[in-house]
């Protein structure tokens, strides 16, 4: 019972996860490595959409897994950093802010999108069940 | 999180009163009553009962959530606020079955023999 609102839920929680995501990539955004070590790698989420209920809808998505950017990083001149090795050299992490933000307004407004859609959902139910009253 | 369907088939009083194998004297089968179309007073109340089950599951998902709130265990805002609604669809879609049923039985007492 209530599909649509199991359905917006596993939107919701897939929203909270690349949120979560975006957060790590963002924290981590400034973490710097010695040359010989691997750089921070961004996290970003797959999803699949869930398995259709017996009517063909109500599958819901959720998350499939995490990939990793390359832990390679790029490689900085930064002589006076205590991990510099010996040609000044440190190793950030390959997060690009401007794509983070961006996703983080997404993840924001998809969040938002499908707490709307167990809103909804909720105000038609409860419209259904004022049938007949008064 | 799945909570299981309140009755999957046929909330419908319909259903109940189409079943032959249920008598009005409480599951027992009796002779002609699928032929008569005796209201099946147990099979309604079955069906009540099993959707007060689901209802109470609801319910328990929900305060468990609130519980795990409270002690800052809960890992989503959301899981509580979506099963907090669940619980009150749910129960609001009971009370409203309960009342339905109590208006026919009103209606039915009122009647002039």
């Amino acid at each position: 019972m209530f599909h649509a609102i199991t359905t917006a839920h596993s939107g919701v929680t897939t929203m909270r996860t690349w949120m979560d995501a975006i957060s790590d990539n963002i924290a981590n955004a400034n973490t710097v490595r010695s040359t010989d070590q691997s750089a921070y790698q961004a996290r970003y989420i797959t999803v699949e959409p869930g398995q259709a209920g017996p009517d063909g809808v109500g599958g819901g998505v959720r998350v499939a897994g995490v990939e990793f950017s390359d832990p390679e990083g790029r490689l900085a001149y930064q002589p006076d950093h205590p991990l510099a090795d010996e040609n000044g050299m440190v190793r950030l992490p390959d997060v690009d802010m401007g794509v983070e933000m961006t996703s983080l307004m997404m993840s924001q407004r998809g969040y938002q999108a499908n707490l709307a859609v167990v809103e909804r959902a909720r105000d038609a139910y409860l419209a259904a069940l004022q049938l007949g009253r008064g | 999180m799945n909570i299981p369907p309140i009755s999957r088939p046929g909330m419908g009083a319909a259903q109940g009163i189409a079943r032959p194998e249920m008598g009005p004297t409480g599951g027992r089968p009796s002779a002609g009553a699928g032929a008569t179309g005796a209201a099946d007073g147990a099979g309604f109340g079955a069906k009540i009962a099993d959707a007060l089950q689901s209802v109470e599951a609801s319910q328990q998902t929900a305060d468990g959530l609130a519980q795990q709130a409270a002690t800052g265990q809960l890992t989503d805002v959301h899981d509580y606020m979506i099963a907090a609604t669940r619980a009150q669809l749910a129960t609001e879609l009971t009370v409203a079955v309960r009342n339905k049923a109590l208006e026919s039985f009103n209606e039915i007492m009122r009647m002039q023999v």
